[in-house]
């Protein structure tokens, strides 16, 4: 039962009646007009230096029109329309992460809206720019990458990456920074990426041999950008327009993209149930207009846009994922994989790497440290022991087709005859630390074979 | 009545809000009947025992790095003729006010491996020292953030002892150290007890730090990222803020039956504060370097701060590459709404915890009621609520809600000024139990002897004896408030109602946005330290009312 | 076993010592001299500085000019914990926090005296104050007189110099008062220990004393026994302070072979040759000094004043009266026998002066 009022937009009380002396409860309430002007009210993750932009230019296209942001990281955001829901004075979820859009559209949060706008291609990389069902819409594109401090590295005299195995290599020990995929949508598609690409067992070697090299895992995705523009740690593995931005900005940084990466679609949806439906879907226009798509193309934004002519504007050496200068355009993404198994990849990353870090770390070192000297004076017996220490660390305590079985991801819906999350997650953790042990004991027995 | 109000208000804006999320811990997730297997869960499970262990070790340590860096601030400037005191104290306090990221940014840059400290002991000496590294790295930023507890409660202890006591053992030949250590220090040790309680449970509940130094194997990081993962509701999570609740509670517990007795300022008569000796020149000299170094150590981060909100570019350098104020220009083009908000969301906290504080104190030491203490400790486990907690808490409570005019009671900004006073309650409700402790019922009885009522008694007579206490309340309440982010970020609905810190963690999110952030910041710390200031003058004019 | 406490006792000098605090001078120009085992105490009004220069001589002090000296040596500028000088406060000050054995141990221990030899000074010390059996009780666990022995204990135990005594007695009921007074005093000449009484209560000064310096305003008014100051007040001060005086307003007049002083209403007071006679002296005498004349008796030579009685006290042996003459008030202290009646107020009555037993003062 929403009165009407509540409908045209969200009143409110204004704080400077405080000021003015008057009672809280008899503070004015000033409702705003209704139709496709009045505000617009869009929960975004973004910051301030990509939302700016939009919102004056947006403004200036419609006069009359309000575009009230609200910043919010992205669960913040996701728990607050599930708890609003009752009362939704939400038009807009304005954001990267797929995984929150997955979420809300699965809770029936989001509203259908099929965008009239032209040139914008179906697909880009393995994805579908848009939710097939018309609930997401995609406005950008940005590409996984790794990022690194020039002064740092010139500092600590390491060569600039290229690849993900590249920062496996022991001279990479103790300079990487990567965000929890448990904490950043990006991070999981790089990682399911990965796993995709290379293939379970091999996939999971690569990303345990970089994560082997790991300074931290951070659990913010903008702690990377933050901990490499500062020079806290060297290398980070974030998304293209962290660094892009903070080139903008200045700062002494590069990017490069792998070979083996991927270009996620940044989303927009409207809300179910908008106090404004009609000014939602003119902002939705509005973002991929030439205009709007134009606007991605600002130093502090440096997103990739979807529509492929906007590139032609952009400056010299824009990355550009409709030519294939990134992305791997033979990769086949399995959405519907993917989406099974994706709270146990997760967890799998947590309690083998995260919550191990030390003891992988410990290993890894083990390891590279006999390498450099082999690379000195070979020895096959500790090339051998060294094999065998590199498969304890990527060994998994479940296979990729356990990893989508109902037994185990019921564990983490909560589905009845299920093993509870707690257990799996102790179980796994358990398993990770032994053979992590294991395999540094092998480097050892490895470091004394090579003399 | 009293009782009535206050339990009422807990109930609607701590009890009921929390519960509504925590029952997730006793529920079975498929049946959703009640069970204890997750508490089993979290026993069994090496990870949780790892971080409890973390967590307590780290919140122990914390309490002695804190002691060492409160002590000789309070010693100096309580017992000496000190010049600056109040300067020390009010300095003592920004720690406090350390803006969410960007003071961990600051921090970073001075003091990581590779800060600017340690940048320079590279080039210097060529060795590096792991300040922010690991369960030390949360040991001292936690140390250096939350001492000024302990500086605050223990100024107000040491100014209350009798000096007679301490002249009294001169008087029997000792004196310095073992004089402090053997009289001054046991006859202030109710108010250490205060803080150190404080900032034991603050770093045991706390989780901003050790994520932002990205240790993770402790319980309220761990709790925060089972309750923050998109589309999960991981019971294990809210189980452990049930433990991170019961725990704060056990420990306010067991230092309520450490003092239980020791209620000394009320015993003695006399009073009047220690004497204050004039130094040596010598001595004034070494007085004078401890204490420097003490303040400059524990205000690197706003000095950090202050550098990033005036550099152009700071990248892997001692210092930045170049200086402007740009930043500043951007922060009041862009944000002064939010200082104003600030100010009033700010200030109402600290009011209604002030008031809040002084009801429950005046409920557990001036009544026999038997729920009131019960009241106390109910007030005191806001701490080990997590913001996220209560702001989730808040929405599902509150959002249903709807005030005259149509808003939701959720999407008013009172809310955000409840939600604050809600979590920042235990801080002035300590010192204003410690205030009133110490406050000699007699007096309040010779008011009442002479026909005062019981409301008037309080107004006249308590109120007026208690003003630094009370200022220390709303100092504390306040400055950690304007700060506060977790659950203001959930309730924020509009940017036109969002406090500093919002607009501090909307900065915070972009590469360019860093300088403003931390410009952004520095208002917020050069604000409520001024209100501070103001506040301890306002005190100090009270004190002195109460000694003529 | 006081035999342990026992120490060979010293003097105190204090000698031109001037204080101020801001710009309110507190002490001026004191000079005392203390005699070695003497019980002396400091005599005046709130405010007059006697306990500041008791704070004085433990440390809690520095005068601008001047210095004090203990047992011959200059100790003005040792700290307080050097100085040797046994204080008790006021409030007691009794350490909540330990236990009445630890509180009595403690300046022991913090003068590295010998673990062995600390158990027998405290147990003698407990005895001395008569508080056998109550160390491990403590000090909240104590009434105000028992508290009292405490911190008398505390410091005899450290066997000091000399025992500064900060109003022992002004936290005690009345009937406790008389008793722990004969008790200091036993305890004192037991010790044989120079001990200074601090008190505004002339009544305890007088009982336990050998000498009483009165002081008023930061100066030592005079240095006498209790009865020399009585007896022979130096100042008007030290009269009225002292026991009950009538001090009278007149002139003094002088002609040839003697002087006299003329009070209001022209009653002239012949004075004994040889007094001293300022100008701006006044008369002063004890109500003792003055009787009713029975009408019809012989005045004797005694100087008669009428007057109206205004009041009555009856104070036990004596009723005193107030008697109102030419404007002042006169008070007669007439003795008390048993059954006798008494005069009325409202009455006239002829008030007969001993005129040797009158003095002229000065302020």
């Amino acid at each position: 039962m929403r009165s009407k009022l509540e409908q045209a937009g969200q009143p409110m009380i204004g704080r400077r009646s405080l000021c003015a002396l008057v009672p809280l409860i008899a503070g004015a309430a000033q409702a705003q007009t209704a139709g496709a002007s009045g505000k617009v009210s869009v929960v975004t993750s973004f910051s301030n230096d990509v939302t700016g932009p939009f919102k004056r230019a947006f403004e200036a296209a419609h006069p009359g029109v309000t575009l009230d942001i609200q910043n919010r990281n992205t669960t913040a955001g996701v728990r607050f329309v599930q708890e609003t829901r009752a009362n939704n004075a939400v038009d807009l979820f304005w954001a990267s992460a797929p995984d929150a859009f997955e979420v809300l559209k699965t809770a029936g949060l989001l509203e259908v809206y099929r965008p009239n706008a032209q040139g914008i291609p179906e697909r880009i990389g393995p994805y579908t720019i848009n939710d097939p069902e018309g609930y997401v819409t995609g406005f950008a594109a940005s590409g996984y990458g790794i990022m690194w401090n020039e002064r740092y590295t010139r500092a600590n005299r390491l060569p600039d990456p290229k690849e993900w195995s590249d920062l496996a290599k022991p001279v990479y020990h103790d300079h990487v920074i990567i965000t929890a995929p448990s904490r950043s949508g990006t991070t999981h598609l790089t990682l399911e990426t990965i796993l995709q690409g290379e293939g379970w067992e091999k996939g999971w070697g690569t990303v345990k041999g970089f994560s082997g090299n790991l300074r931290q895992i951070t659990e913010r995705s903008f702690g990377v950008p933050d901990a490499v523009n500062s020079g806290q740690v060297g290398i980070g593995i974030v998304i293209d327009f962290f660094a892009f931005s903070a080139q903008g900005a200045g700062f002494p940084v590069k990017f490069v993209y792998p070979s083996v990466t991927t270009v996620v679609p940044a989303n927009i949806a409207i809300v179910k149930n908008p106090p404004n439906l009609a000014g939602a879907k003119a902002f939705i226009d509005f973002l991929l207009s030439t205009q709007g798509q134009e606007i991605l193309l600002e130093p502090t934004i440096r997103r990739l846009p979807v529509n492929p002519a906007v590139y032609a504007k952009a400056p010299a050496g824009y990355p550009n994922p409709f030519t294939g200068s990134i992305g791997m355009p033979s990769l086949r993404f399995d959405v519907v994989e993917s989406g099974k198994r994706y709270a146990v990849v997760d967890a799998l990353y947590d309690q083998t790497i995260g919550t191990n870090l030390d003891s992988l770390k410990r290993a890894t070192k083990a390891i590279g440290d006999v390498e450099t000297r082999l690379a000195r004076r070979d020895n096959s017996a500790a090339r051998a022991l060294l094999a065998e220490a590199r498969s304890l660390i990527s060994a998994m305590p479940i296979t990729e087709a356990e990893a989508s079985s109902d037994a185990v991801t019921g564990a983490f819906s909560g589905r009845a005859g299920s093993p509870r999350q707690a257990e799996l997650e102790q179980r796994w953790s358990a398993f990770a630390r032994e053979k992590y042990q294991a395999a540094a004991a092998k480097a050892a027995e490895a470091a004394k074979a090579a003399g | 009545m009293a009782f009535t109000l206050v339990a009422l208000f807990l109930l609607a804006f701590l009890v009921v809000p929390v519960l509504t999320v925590v029952t997730v811990a006793f529920q079975d997730r498929a049946s959703g009947s009640f069970t204890l297997a997750h508490f089993g869960d979290f026993l069994s499970n090496d990870l949780f025992r790892t971080s409890f262990l973390n967590s307590l070790y780290v919140s122990l340590m914390s309490v002695v790095v804190a002691s060492l860096i409160a002590l000789p601030l309070a010693y100096f400037t309580t017992r000496f003729e000190f010049r600056g005191a109040i300067l020390v104290q009010t300095l003592g306090v920004l720690p406090l006010i350390m803006p969410p990221f960007a003071g961990a940014v600051a921090m970073g840059l001075l003091f990581s491996r590779t800060g600017t400290v340690n940048l320079l002991l590279g080039d210097w000496l060529d060795i590096n020292i792991p300040f922010m590294e690991g369960l030390n790295g949360v040991i001292f930023v936690q140390s250096v953030h939350y001492f000024p507890f302990i500086l605050l409660n223990l100024v107000a202890s040491l100014k209350n002892i009798d000096r007679a006591m301490e002249e009294s053992a001169q008087n029997l030949g000792s004196h310095g150290f073992r004089l402090f250590r053997r009289i001054v220090l046991p006859l202030a040790m109710p108010g250490y007890v205060a803080g150190a309680s404080l900032v034991f449970i603050k770093v045991f509940d706390d989780l901003a730090t050790p994520l932002l130094l990205n240790v993770r194997e402790m319980l309220a990081p761990q709790a925060y990222l089972r309750i923050t993962s998109v589309g999960l509701e991981d019971p294990i999570g809210y189980v452990i803020s049930v433990v991170l609740i019961l725990f704060s509670v056990l420990s306010l517990w067991v230092s309520s039956l450490a003092l239980r007795g020791k209620d000394y300022a009320t015993v003695q008569r006399g009073g009047g504060g220690l004497a204050r000796r004039r130094m040596s020149r010598g001595q004034a000299v070494l007085a004078y370097a401890v204490i420097i170094l003490i303040l400059m150590l524990v205000l690197a981060p706003h000095f950090g701060l202050f550098l990033l909100s005036i550099a152009t570019i700071w990248s892997f350098a001692p210092l930045p590459d170049g200086y402007t104020l740009a930043h500043y220009t951007r922060v009041f083009a862009e944000s002064s709404q939010y200082i104003t908000n600030t100010l009033i969301y700010a200030g109402l906290a600290g009011l209604i915890d002030v008031i809040l504080g002084t009801t429950i104190a005046y409920l557990v030491l001036r009544t026999k009621l038997a729920g009131a203490r019960w009241l106390d400790y109910l007030a005191m486990s806001a701490l080990a609520v997590p913001g996220l907690v209560l702001g989730i808490g808040y929405l599902r409570t509150f959002f249903g809600v709807t005030l005259p005019g149509g808003t939701s009671l959720a999407a008013f900004w009172g809310i955000i000024v409840l939600a604050l006073a809600v979590r920042r309650l235990p801080y002035a409700l300590r010192a204003c139990t410690a205030a009133m402790q110490q406050i000699s019922a007699s007096l309040e009885e010779a008011a009442e002897n002479l026909g005062a009522r019981r409301l008037s008694v309080v107004r006249r007579i308590v109120l007026p004896l208690m003003a630094g206490g009370l200022a220390a309340g709303f100092i504390t309440s306040f400055a950690t408030a304007a700060v506060e982010l977790s659950a203001t970020l959930m309730l924020v609905q509009s940017s036109n109602d969002a406090p500093l810190a919002y607009g501090l963690y909307v900065f915070m999110q972009s590469p360019a946005g860093r300088g403003a952030g931390a410009a952004l910041g520095i208002v917020a710390v050069v604000i409520v330290g001024l209100s501070t200031l103001l506040s301890h003058l306002v005190a100090e004019r009270g004190g002195g009312r109460k000694s003529a | 076993m006081s035999e342990l406490l026992a120490r060979e006792p010293a003097g105190i000098r204090v000698e031109g010592v001037d204080l101020s605090y801001g710009t309110t001078r507190v002490l001026k120009d004191v000079n005392l001299e203390i005699r070695p085992g003497e019980f002396f105490a400091f005599l005046g009004p709130s405010g007059c500085g006697k306990t500041t220069l008791l704070r004085l001589i433990a440390g809690f002090n520095t005068a601008e000019r001047g210095r004090v000296l203990v047992g011959g040596k200059d100790i003005s500028a040792l700290p307080p914990w050097k100085r040797d000088v046994g204080m008790v406060f006021q409030s007691y000050a009794l350490w909540p926090h330990m236990t009445v054995r630890r509180n009595v141990a403690f300046g022991l221990e913090e003068r590295r005296v010998a673990r062995t030899e600390i158990g027998p000074r405290v147990e003698a010390a407990l005895k001395l104050v008569g508080l056998e059996g109550m160390g491990e009780r403590r000090p909240a666990q104590l009434s105000g007189g028992q508290q009292q022995r405490v911190a008398l204990a505390r410091t005899v135990a450290v066997r000091p110099m000399v025992l500064l005594l900060d109003e022992p007695l002004s936290n005690l009921d009345a009937r406790l008062r008389v008793q722990v007074r004969r008790e200091l005093r036993e305890l004192q000449q037991r010790l044989r220990l120079t001990t200074i009484f601090v008190t505004h209560d002339q009544e305890e000064a007088n009982t336990v004393c050998d000498r009483i310096a009165v002081m008023n305003d930061g100066v030592v008014q005079q240095v006498g026994t209790p009865m020399e100051l009585y007896d022979h007040p130096a100042n008007l001060f030290v009269a009225g302070f002292l026991g009950t005086a009538n001090i009278m307003p007149g002139t003094v007049l002088r002609d040839g072979g003697g002087a006299a002083f003329e009070i209001a209403g022209g009653t002239r007071i012949p004075l004994p040759p040889g007094l001293a006679a300022p100008d701006d002296a006044r008369l002063v005498f004890r109500p003792q000094d003055v009787s009713f004349l029975p009408p019809g008796a012989d005045a004797g030579g005694r100087r008669l004043i009428e007057g109206e009685i205004t009041h009555r006290e009856f104070l036990g042996a004596s009723i005193r009266y107030g008697v109102r003459v030419a404007g002042a008030e006169v008070l007669v202290d007439a003795p008390h026998m048993g059954g006798e009646g008494h005069l009325a107020v409202g009455g006239r009555a002829v008030l007969a002066l001993d005129a040797a037993r009158v003095k002229l003062l000065t302020a």
